[in-house]
């Protein structure tokens, strides 16, 4: 299993927010420096002749920082550096992207505890996505025995 | 009492538990093509799943669907399938990065809750069409039924032809297109989107209002029309949420992710 996250490095708020850093006690160089990203082609990153799924991504503040919404993981991922004026949604996109691509999002790394079905970790990301969910057994209390009739 | 057992229990609750793929694609470079006539819908699923996961292959049709019930679900990665004839329900459901085109029909929530990829369906659809889109595109190039959309989260939904009643309903997000007439209680309590009619509406539902149609709404429409290389009617009207049910900001603050 990936060791990429320590959830010892957590620290939940209980707060109405939740962002990725406070699921995963971490922050990724992409959130500092523009230009990490600057290379992303949105359209070769997504199916179709446009950027699919990505329109419905724009920029959004939490806590008052700007930030993206990862859906894969259910909470925002802050952004900290300056954005140009009107490519604010573009930036947004990009630094989502980056994230996913290289396998950062909490949501997906789940995947390589709970999968219960054999499933590319990344395969809509990453080409030579690992498959996740391979092994998979439930856990079994003690004493516990299949229901009459199966 | 002798008990008889059925069969080996799956606690994830699988038919077939024990169903292996059938290996019966005949694979030609990165494409490959299988019958599904006489295999059950989990055994065509693995079979795409063997193709796709495991030998990396990125194209796949699939010949002799026989309207089976959910197949092509859960397929979590960037390909083209073609379904060549038509699905049973839930077909295509539950994906995130495929590109699939079913020229056939389509029952009941075709794609529902794609997170990304493209469906294209020839003919008609079901009811219930891109159920809990998440994102992505969902084109049905006849008919669709009624609930188009429900708890719609994101993504396009373009329609060829009429859309059913209760069109958009409970829509939260994304765009719904559609080229002809639309039936009763189309909007019904939407909280977000847009939905764009070329036609004829029978009602609004609660709380859904028209708005105006912008150049950035046309350039959404021209943009989908020409990629999917359909014929846009000369003119839509744009319909949008009212706001007089918004109460999620002030009830619940973190129910507003959900639809993100």
């Amino acid at each position: 299993m990936s060791e990429q996250f320590d959830l010892k490095m957590r620290h939940l708020t209980g707060g109405v927010g939740i962002d990725t850093e406070e699921l995963t006690g971490k922050t990724f160089p992409y959130q500092f420096d523009r230009s990490l990203v600057d290379d992303i082609d949105l359209d070769a990153a997504t199916p179709g002749a446009d950027m699919n799924w990505l329109e419905d991504i724009t920029l959004m503040t939490e806590d008052g920082v700007t930030a993206v919404f990862d859906r894969y993981t259910n909470a925002f991922l802050k952004i900290y550096f300056d954005i140009p004026e009107g490519r604010e949604d573009e930036y947004a996109r990009k630094v989502l992207v980056k994230h996913l691509q290289e396998g950062n999002s909490y949501g997906i790394w789940l995947k390589h505890r709970h999968a219960k079905y054999p499933q590319p970790e990344l395969g809509s990301w990453k080409d030579d996505s690992p498959i996740v969910g391979d092994n998979w057994r439930p856990t079994e209390p003690e004493g516990w025995e299949p229901p009459v009739g199966h | 009492m002798e008990q008889v057992k059925t069969g080996r229990y799956d606690i994830r609750g699988l038919a077939e538990p024990d169903a292996t793929a059938p290996k019966t694609a005949i694979v030609t470079g990165d494409s490959a093509e299988f019958d599904a006539a006489e295999l059950s819908t989990r055994q065509v699923n693995l079979e795409l799943r063997r193709l796709l996961y495991d030998e990396g292959i990125h194209d796949v049709t699939v010949r002799n669907p026989g309207a089976k019930h959910s197949i092509a679900v859960g397929i979590l990665t960037r390909c083209k399938l073609l379904i060549d004839g038509s699905l049973g329900y839930f077909g295509c459901g539950l994906i995130d990065g495929p590109e699939i085109r079913v020229t056939g029909r389509v029952g009941w929530s075709v794609a529902e809750n794609m997170m990304s990829g493209v469906v294209v369906v020839d003919k008609n659809a079901g009811s219930l069409t891109g159920a809990a889109l998440r994102g992505g595109d969902l084109v049905v190039r006849g008919h669709v039924g009624a609930r188009t959309g429900i708890d719609q989260k994101g993504g396009t939904i373009i329609v060829g032809g009429n859309a059913g009643s209760m069109t958009g309903f409970m829509m939260q997000r994304g765009r719904q297109i559609i080229c002809g007439d639309v039936g009763a209680g189309m909007g019904d309590s939407m909280y977000d989107g847009a939905i764009y009619v070329a036609g004829k509406v029978k009602s609004l539902g609660v709380d859904c209002v028209e708005s105006e149609f912008t150049d950035a709404d046309q350039e959404l429409i021209d943009r989908k029309f020409a990629a999917y290389e359909l014929d846009a009617p000369s003119s839509f009207r744009k319909f949008v949420c009212g706001r007089k049910l918004w109460n999620y900001d002030s009830l619940e603050p973190n129910e507003r992710k959900l639809v993100l």
